[in-house]
C-alpha cells in the first residue's frame, strides 16, 4: 500500500495555496495511518486493492459535457469533471456559493486508517466550496457531478453545505460517471435550527472507484431526509453519518441499491443520537444480481444521556443470482435509558408463491420478476418529496429493471 | 433516579454467594509461561509424546500472535508471565473413587450445591468436578460405562482413550484458531471428555463443574464431546470462583462433534466472580466454544446463562457442515456494576437445507456494557438454508450500555436470513400493572425479567432452569433502586 500512497498522494504534488498547511497536515496523517485493508473493521467487506491496480494519471480531467436533463424545473450547479469550471452566472435567490474558508478545515479529524480516503481528500483537493442555502428554495437545487468516458485520473471534490435557520430545500446530487478513475468526495452538511433538507442522491457509475463521505449535522427541530438511488458501478463506497445534535432533530435515510455483475457497492450509514428527544428512521434495500456484491452497514448510536431517543432501522435484501453476495451489519450501540431502538434485517430471494401468483394472472416470468423486483426496490423511494422528484427516481429505477 | 431504576439498583446489590475460598494445600507450578512449564504440565499428566508436541506447536504459534482488540471491551493488558498455569489440590495418589477424595474438596462442592456424593444419587446427574487445574472426581462412571458412554476427566481420557482424543482434539477448534485458543492448547490442564457411542441416548444428564480456587492462577480447561451417529447427549456446565481483588484468567476451549443424526445439547450457567461494585477483581472469561455438525441431520444446541465474570468474551458457534443439520443458540447475558460482556454466536451454514435459530437476551444494569456479536454466514453451497435471529436488550439504569453487532453474510440466492433486534427499558406501565396486582417492585422486576428471558430458560434442563432463574434474581437484586 505504500506504493499506492506515493501514487495517490505524492508529497511534491501538494498545491501551494492558502490551503497548503492543511494539505500537508492531512498528508502526514495519511502517511502515518496508511490505507485500510480487510482487517480494518469499517472496510471488512470492501477492498481498495483495485486502486493499486489502476494507473491513475494526474491533473484535471476533461469536461463531460452537460449533465442529463431532468424532467422537472430545477437550478443546476455543475461540477464538470469533478470541478466547478465556471461558477454559475446566476444562482437562485437565497443561495450563495463561495470558496471554503481554510479556518474551517484546520481542526478536522478523520481518525485512523478507516478515514484514510477522507485524509486523502484533504491532502489532495483542488477546490473546496461552501454552499449556503439562506432561505426556502422554490425549486430543487441540483448538484450535478459528471465524469466523462475518458476519465482516468483522481478527483477529490470537497463541499460544505449550510442550510440556514428555518430554510427548506430539496437538494439533488446527480452523479454520473462514465470513466475509470477515482472520485473521492467529502461533503459536510449542516442544518441549522428548524431547517428542512430533502437530500436526494442519484448515482450511476461505470468503471470508476467512487468513494464519498457525507457528514450531516442536524440542529434543534431540524429535519434531514435522504433518499438514495444507487445504480452502482465498479466500486462504490458511501459513508453517510447523520448527527442529531439538539432536541427535536430528526434524521431519516431511505435508499435502494441495484447491483449487477462486476459491481461492488458498500453503504455505511451511521445515525448518532447525541442528545435526547431525537428521532431517526432508516430503510435500506439492496438487490444483487449477476456476480454483484452488496454491503450495508447501518449503525444506530444513542449516546449517554440521550434519553427519550427513538430509532428504527430496517434493511431488506434480495439475492437474485447464485453468484451474487450480500453482507450486512445492522448495529445498535445504546448508552441511554428510556430509549426505543430496533432493527430488522433480512436477506432472501423473490418469493416463488408471488411469482406463481403473477404468472397465473397471465404475466410472462420475466415480466413477473421485473414487477416483483420493482415493487421491492421502489418502496424506499415512495416517501421522496416532492412528487416530481419521486416520480423521476421511480422512473429511473424502472429504466434499469 | 426514577423508581424503576432505584428498584433495580436495590436488587443488584446482593453479594456473590460462591465467593468463599477453600484453604487446601496445593501443588502449584511456578508462575510464567515457557516451554519448560508446558513440558512440566504434560509430564505431570504423564502425557504421550504427540500431545506434548501439539502443545508446543500451539505455544510457538501463540507467540507469533497478538491479542485481539476488536471486541467491544475495555481490557487492561494481561501479564501472561505472572500467571500460574497449574495448581492442584495435594493428594498422594489419584483417588480411585469419591470416597478417597479429600473431604475438604467434597465440602466445597457441597457448599456450591454440586452433588458429588450421596446427593448425587438423588439428583440423577453425573458430575465431573474440576478444581483449579484438575478433575477431583466423576460420578456415576459405572452406570455410564454400562451404557457404553465415556464420561471422564480429560487427563483420564488421554490415558484410557488416546486414539479418540487424538482423532478429535483440535478438529473443531484448531490451535491456530485464535489467541486464547492457542494459549489454551498450549497449557490446558484438565476438563471433561464425553463419548456417546452409536445409537445411544445418554441415560442421564452429564455435568461438569469448574471451580477456580487458588490465587494468581488461570484455569485452562478443555472439553471435548463426541456424539457418534444416532446418539443423544445433554451436557451441563457450571462455574464459580472466590471473591478476590485481582483479576483471574479463564480461557477454555469446548469442542463438540456431532456425527450423522446425533444431537448434542450443551447448557451453561456461568457464574464466575464478577468483581465488586467498583469493578475491582473478577474473572476474565475468554472462551472458545464451537460445535461441528459434521454429518447430515445432526443438531447442536447451545444454551447459556451468563451472569458472572468481569469480562466475558464468548461466542458458542455451530459449523453446519452436514446437510439438514441444525444449530441453535439461546442466551441470557446479564451484566451489572462494571461487568462487560461481548457474547453471541456464529452460525456457519455450509450444508444444504441447514437451519439455525438464535435467541439472545441481554440485560444491562449499573455501569456495565453488554454486547451481542454474532455472525450468520450462508456459504455458496448452502441451498435453502434458513436462519432466524432475535436479539433483545433490556436497559436498567442510565449508565449502562447495550449493543448489537450482527454480521450477516449470504452467498446463496436460495438461503433466507431474518434478523431482528430491539433495545428498550422496563416500562413504567408494565411495572405499574404488576404493582397494581399487589406485587412489590422487586418481585415485579424479577417477574418482568423472567418473562423477558423465558424463551431461553425453557431450553434449559429442569435443574438448571431453576438455578438460572434464582441466579438472575440474585444478580438483579438492587438493580431497581
Amino acid at each position: 500500500m505504500s506504493a499506492l500512497l506515493e501514487q495517490l498522494a505524492p508529497e511534491a504534488a501538494l498545491a501551494e495555496d492558502r490551503y497548503a498547511d492543511i494539505r500537508r497536515r492531512a498528508h502526514q496523517r495519511l502517511m502515518q495511518h496508511g490505507f485500510p485493508d480487510l482487517k480494518t473493521e469499517a472496510w471488512k467487506y470492501t477492498s481498495l486493492r483495485l486502486l493499486e491496480k489502476r494507473e491513475l494519471g494526474s491533473g484535471q480531467g476533461e469536461s463531460a459535457g452537460a449533465p442529463e436533463a431532468l424532467p422537472f424545473a430545477a437550478d443546476v450547479i455543475h461540477f464538470d469533471g469533478g470541478v466547478l469550471r465556471n461558477p454559475p452566472a446566476e444562482l437562485p435567490t437565497g443561495v450563495r456559493l463561495e470558496p471554503l474558508d481554510p479556518a474551517e478545515l484546520v481542526n478536522v479529524d478523520y481518525g485512523d486508517r478507516a478515514g484514510a480516503m477522507a485524509w486523502l481528500n484533504l491532502a489532495r483537493f483542488e477546490q473546496a466550496w461552501r454552499l449556503v442555502i439562506e432561505s426556502t428554495l422554490e425549486r430543487p437545487l441540483v448538484l450535478a457531478l459528471t465524469m466523462p468516458a475518458g476519465f482516468a485520473t483522481a478527483v477529490h471534490p470537497r463541499l460544505r453545505i449550510d442550510v440556514a435557520t428555518g430554510a427548506e430545500a430539496v437538494l439533488i446530487e446527480q452523479q454520473h460517471d462514465e470513466g475509470a478513475g477515482l472520485v473521492n468526495i467529502v461533503e459536510d452538511i449542516e442544518l441549522q435550527r428548524g431547517a428542512r433538507l430533502r437530500h436526494v442522491i442519484h448515482r450511476r457509475n461505470a468503471e470508476s472507484i467512487w468513494v464519498q463521505r457525507t457528514r450531516v449535522s442536524v440542529s434543534a427541530d431540524a429535519d434531514y431526509r435522504c433518499h438514495a438511488l444507487e445504480l452502482a458501478g465498479r466500486l462504490v463506497r458511501q459513508d453517510l453519518a447523520v448527527h442529531l445534535l439538539e432536541q427535536g432533530a430528526n434524521g431519516e435515510i431511505d435508499g435502494v441499491a441495484f447491483i449487477d455483475s462486476g459491481q461492488h457497492v458498500d453503504w455505511h450509514t451511521a445515525i448518532d443520537h447525541e442528545v435526547g428527544h431525537t428521532t431517526s428512521r432508516e430503510a435500506f434495500r439492496i438487490m444483487a444480481d449477476g456476480s454483484g456484491v452488496g454491503v450495508f452497514n447501518g449503525r444506530i448510536h444513542i449516546q449517554r444521556g440521550a434519553d427519550d431517543s427513538h430509532s428504527d432501522l430496517n434493511t431488506a435484501n434480495l439475492l437474485l443470482s447464485d453468484k451474487a453476495r450480500i453482507n450486512i451489519k445492522p448495529e445498535l450501540e445504546i448508552y441511554a435509558e428510556e430509549v426505543t431502538a430496533s432493527h430488522g434485517a433480512t436477506i432472501g430471494q423473490l418469493e416463488d408463491s408471488a411469482l406463481f401468483y403473477l404468472r397465473t394472472r397471465g404475466l410472462p416470468t420475466e415480466d413477473a420478476m421485473a414487477l416483483l423486483k420493482f415493487g421491492f426496490a421502489a418502496a424506499p423511494l415512495e416517501t421522496a418529496e416532492p412528487e416530481v422528484v419521486r416520480n423521476w427516481l421511480i422512473e429511473e429505477l424502472q429504466a434499469v429493471l | 433516579m426514577n423508581q424503576t431504576a432505584q428498584q433495580v439498583e436495590k436488587v443488584i446489590q446482593q453479594r456473590y454467594k460462591a465467593g468463599f475460598y477453600t484453604d487446601i494445600e496445593s501443588d502449584r507450578m511456578r508462575a510464567g509461561l515457557d516451554e519448560e512449564v508446558i513440558a512440566m504440565i504434560s509430564a505431570k499428566k504423564d502425557e504421550p509424546e504427540w500431545l506434548l508436541e501439539w502443545r508446543l506447536k500451539a505455544f510457538h504459534h501463540w507467540q507469533t500472535m497478538v491479542g485481539p482488540n476488536w471486541a467491544h471491551l475495555n481490557l487492561p493488558p494481561i501479564d501472561f508471565q505472572k500467571i500460574h498455569y497449574y495448581s492442584a489440590p495435594k493428594q498422594k495418589d489419584r483417588p480411585k473413587s469419591l470416597d478417597e477424595v479429600d473431604p475438604k474438596l467434597l465440602e466445597t462442592f457441597d457448599k456450591l450445591g454440586v452433588p458429588l456424593h450421596e446427593r448425587a444419587r438423588l439428583a440423577g446427574v453425573a458430575v465431573d468436578a474440576v478444581f483449579d487445574s484438575v478433575s477431583v472426581g466423576t460420578t456415576f462412571q459405572k452406570e455410564l460405562k454400562e451404557a457404553g458412554v465415556i464420561f471422564c476427566s480429560f487427563s483420564e481420557a488421554v490415558q484410557d482413550h488416546p486414539d479418540l482424543v487424538r482423532e478429535y482434539l483440535g478438529s473443531v477448534v484448531p490451535y491456530t484458531d485464535n489467541y486464547f485458543a492457542a494459549l489454551n492448547s498450549a497449557v490446558f490442564s484438565d476438563g471433561s471428555f464425553v463419548y456417546i457411542p452409536r445409537d445411544t441416548r445418554c441415560p442421564m444428564e452429564l455435568s461438569t463443574y469448574f471451580r477456580i480456587n487458588a490465587r494468581d492462577t488461570g484455569q485452562f480447561e478443555r472439553t471435548l464431546i463426541v456424539a457418534e451417529p444416532g446418539s443423544h447427549v445433554s451436557y451441563l456446565e457450571g462455574c464459580t470462583a472466590p471473591m478476590r481483588d485481582e483479576n483471574q484468567l479463564h480461557a477454555a476451549v469446548v469442542e463438540l462433534v456431532a456425527l450423522k443424526k446425533a444431537q448434542i445439547k450443551y447448557s451453561t450457567v456461568q457464574n464466575w466472580y464478577p468483581g465488586d461494585e467498583n469493578g475491582k477483581g473478577g474473572i476474565y472469561n475468554f472462551v472458545t466454544k464451537r460445535g461441528d455438525c459434521r454429518e447430515d441431520d445432526s443438531r447442536i444446541s447451545w444454551t447459556q446463562v451468563e451472569t458472572g465474570s468481569a469480562i466475558t468474551w464468548k461466542y458458542p458457534s455451530c459449523v453446519l457442515r452436514g446437510d439438514r443439520s441444525a444449530g441453535e443458540f439461546y442466551s441470557v447475558a446479564l451484566t451489572h456494576n462494571h461487568q462487560q460482556a461481548d457474547t453471541g454466536t456464529k452460525m456457519i451454514h455450509l450444508g444444504k437445507n441447514t437451519t439455525s435459530k438464535v435467541i439472545s437476551k441481554g440485560i444491562s444494569a449499573g455501569k456495565s456494557n453488554n454486547s451481542y456479536r454474532g455472525l450468520v454466514r450462508m456459504a455458496r453451497r448452502a441451498d435453502n438454508a434458513r436462519n432466524y435471529t432475535q436479539c433483545d436488550s433490556l436497559l436498567i439504569g442510565k449508565t449502562c450500555g447495550a449493543h448489537t453487532f450482527p454480521y450477516i453474510e449470504s452467498s446463496n440466492a436460495s438461503a433466507k436470513i431474518e434478523h431482528e433486534a430491539t433495545t428498550s427499558r422496563i416500562g413504567e406501565d408494565q411495572l405499574f400493572y404488576c404493582r397494581a396486582r399487589g406485587l412489590d417492585e422487586e418481585d415485579a422486576v424479577a417477574m418482568i425479567v423472567d418473562g423477558f428471558c423465558k424463551e431461553v430458560f425453557k431450553e434449559l434442563p429442569m435443574e438448571f432452569a431453576v438455578e438460572a432463574k434464582a441466579l438472575l434474581e440474585i444478580s438483579l437484586e438492587g438493580a431497581v433502586g
